[in-house]
């Protein structure tokens, strides 16, 4: 069949200023080197696809109201002016933790990118970490479009330039504090982290502010695929672990899901919180609301990859017959025709296992929700669901600290709950040289920011 | 469990129920085929292909989306290229709602057209297009064998 080559967008399309434009592109230079191969990986596994745009894209037929809060039916805001003052400093925050995000991620990626097993898999996640960057450059595009003065008194400048110091260990969230210990990562990352992303942009879609609305469903669409990314491999590598020489096997891939699903459930925020968000207009949902939603749907990733999974270990079977196989041990929690569900398939741990944010914040709660009274017996628990090379990590060294400091009153919960593996939040200017900010002062005249046509 | 048909956009979770009703209809158990068709669409738009569910089961399918340039034609073409329902769930228009989702979406990007294939000694697909108000188009299906 021919080649396709018209693709239809409805969005408006931005180039941030040259000196943010260039602060990006010295960022990825840094911290992501392969981007250099992706028009070349690009034309050989999506050959039929538009290329890839750094750029900002804002959706058009946007709702001009808001939609939630207390302004509802009020038109949106255009300038950070015309928000209530308190929705102005909440949206900052989120915007700012949504970069950092992006930006994280792709720091995460990069570690064990190269231990891709698989090319395909490799260049999935490679257009993944390019459509981060272009998320990273929407949300600086969204600081930067606009006076944020009624919300900071931070620059501009000074806002770009902390975001993109920031490194594994000094962001935002905890999920984007945690280094990658093998592909699996990469993978697990996407299925789960991901969906809280597409959670959090869904609840966005609403916001307030319309330029922000207005970012939502473009990132939306690419966000799409990092779900994909992540569960298209799964899939494969749960139906190959039915092989007994499998290189990635079940419990492998459990271990990960014990380390990313935690930190994925506190991406949402404090259970008992969110409330204020929705009366802004900030987003449609509290943040239990969002969290039981996206756990529905961990369990239905779930429920898939372990089908899949019985599938392939009982080819005698037919489809049928496997999924019953599949539900009645999963119902049991018990064994069928040499079928475990404890050894053999995946299971979401509970929402209290491994916490350190939120309503379950250090409670000593196991993976299938039993408390412990013991704190050593409680970190060795803990210890034993998570991957091996996890567990030599800052990351899980702090927690286990922490745990054993709360548990006997020797730090209090709330301080707990503020610490981070490493506290510094900025982790200085480019290493180019350290006198060098990542934002360079570009004479005006070579300033290109503004909207291009509609593409 | 609920009769209710719901029609919405296709999503990576979708790719199990897709490929069970394949292989109901066809007899061949295919998910990498599933993975890579479901993984195309929705790298090209997640909006546009849809499922149809009923009780929290995928119980039909439709995957297309506009393109313009497909053998000369340069005009935005709604493409509508795989789709399949339940033996199950036929006679409750489930192939119905999703196309006409789908010729919805069409418009809304600006497709004028919408265009498909169809094998000739499939008189079900052919009769089910026609019933949606599809006409044979002034194109021939050509083919050549080369190998």
């Amino acid at each position: 069949m021919p080649t396709a080559t018209l693709v239809l967008m409805s969005d408006e399309i931005h180039d941030l200023p040259a000196a943010y434009h260039g602060a990006v592109l010295h960022w990825q230079r840094h911290n992501f080197p392969e981007y250099a191969r992706l028009t070349e990986d690009w034309e050989r596994f999506f050959p039929k696809e538009p290329q890839f745009c750094l750029c900002a894209r804002l959706a058009q037929n946007v709702p001009g109201g808001i939609e939630v809060g207390d302004r509802a039916g009020q038109p949106k805001a255009t300038e950070p002016k015309d928000l209530d003052p308190e929705a102005a400093k909440g949206l900052l925050g989120i915007i700012r933790a949504q970069a950092s995000t992006e930006f994280g991620s792709i720091q995460q990626h990069q570690q064990t990118l190269a231990r891709a097993q698989d090319p395909t898999d490799q260049a999935w996640v490679l257009r993944v970490m390019a459509e981060e960057l272009r998320h990273g450059y929407q949300m600086i595009h969204l600081l930067t479009s606009a006076d944020w003065s009624p919300a900071t008194d931070q620059k501009p400048a000074d806002m770009v330039e902390e975001i993109l110091s920031m490194k594994t260990g000094s962001h935002v969230l905890a999920a984007f504090n945690l280094e990658y210990d093998s592909f699996v990562d990469n993978v697990v990352f996407a299925a789960f982290i991901d969906r809280v992303g597409k959670y959090q942009l869904t609840m966005q879609k609403v916001n307030a502010y319309k330029p922000m609305a207005a970012s939502m469903p473009p990132m939306l669409r690419e966000e799409a695929f990092h779900l994909a990314a992540g569960v298209i491999p799964m899939r494969r590598w749960a139906e190959a672990a039915a092989d007994p020489d499998a290189l990635i096997t079940m419990p492998a891939l459990q271990k990960a899901i014990c380390k990313w699903f935690p930190r994925g459930l506190e991406m949402f925020g404090d259970e008992r919180g969110g409330e204020t968000n929705v009366k802004l207009g900030l987003k449609d949902k509290a943040n239990r609301e969002a969290q039981d939603l996206y756990v529905a749907e961990c369990e239905q990733m779930l429920d898939d990859l372990n089908r899949r999974h019985v599938r392939a270990r009982f080819t005698r079977l037919s489809r049928e017959e496997a999924d019953a196989v599949y539900a009645r041990v999963k119902v049991d929690r018990g064994d069928a025709d040499g079928l475990s569900w404890d050894r053999d398939l995946l299971k979401l741990p509970d929402r209290g296992f491994f916490r350190r944010r939120g309503e379950f914040a250090f409670q000593p709660i196991g993976f299938s929700g039993e408390r412990f009274d013991d704190t050593e017996h409680y970190v060795g628990h803990v210890r034993d669901r998570l991957p091996e090379a996890y567990l030599a990590s800052l990351d899980v060294k702090h927690w286990a600290d922490l745990q054993r400091a709360v548990s006997g009153g020797a730090t209090a919960l709330k301080d707990a709950i503020k610490s981070m593996p490493r506290l510094a939040r900025v982790g200085g200017a480019c290493p180019c040289a350290n006198s060098v900010r990542w934002v360079m002062e570009i004479p005006e005249q070579e300033t290109a920011g503004g909207a291009k046509p509609k593409q | 469990m609920s009769d209710e048909v719901r029609v919405r956009p296709l999503t990576e979770l979708d790719i199990d129920g897709i490929t069970r009703i394949d292989e109901r209809i066809t007899g061949r158990y295919r998910p990498d085929v599933w993975e890579q068709r479901v993984g195309y669409y929705i790298r090209r738009d997640p909006d546009s292909s849809q499922v149809a569910e009923s009780g929290g089961r995928v119980i039909g399918f439709m995957l297309g989306e506009v393109r313009g340039g497909e053998f000369g034609l340069e005009e935005p073409t709604g493409w509508l290229e795989f789709f399949g329902v339940d033996p199950d769930a036929r006679g409750r228009a489930v192939g119905r709602s999703l196309c006409e989702a789908l010729l919805t979406y069409f418009r809304e990007k600006g497709a004028h057209i919408a265009r498909t294939m169809v094998a000739a000694s499939d008189a079900d697909i052919a009769g089910f297009l026609a019933a949606m108000d599809f006409v044979p188009a002034p194109l021939t299906a050509l083919e050549k064998r080369i190998s």
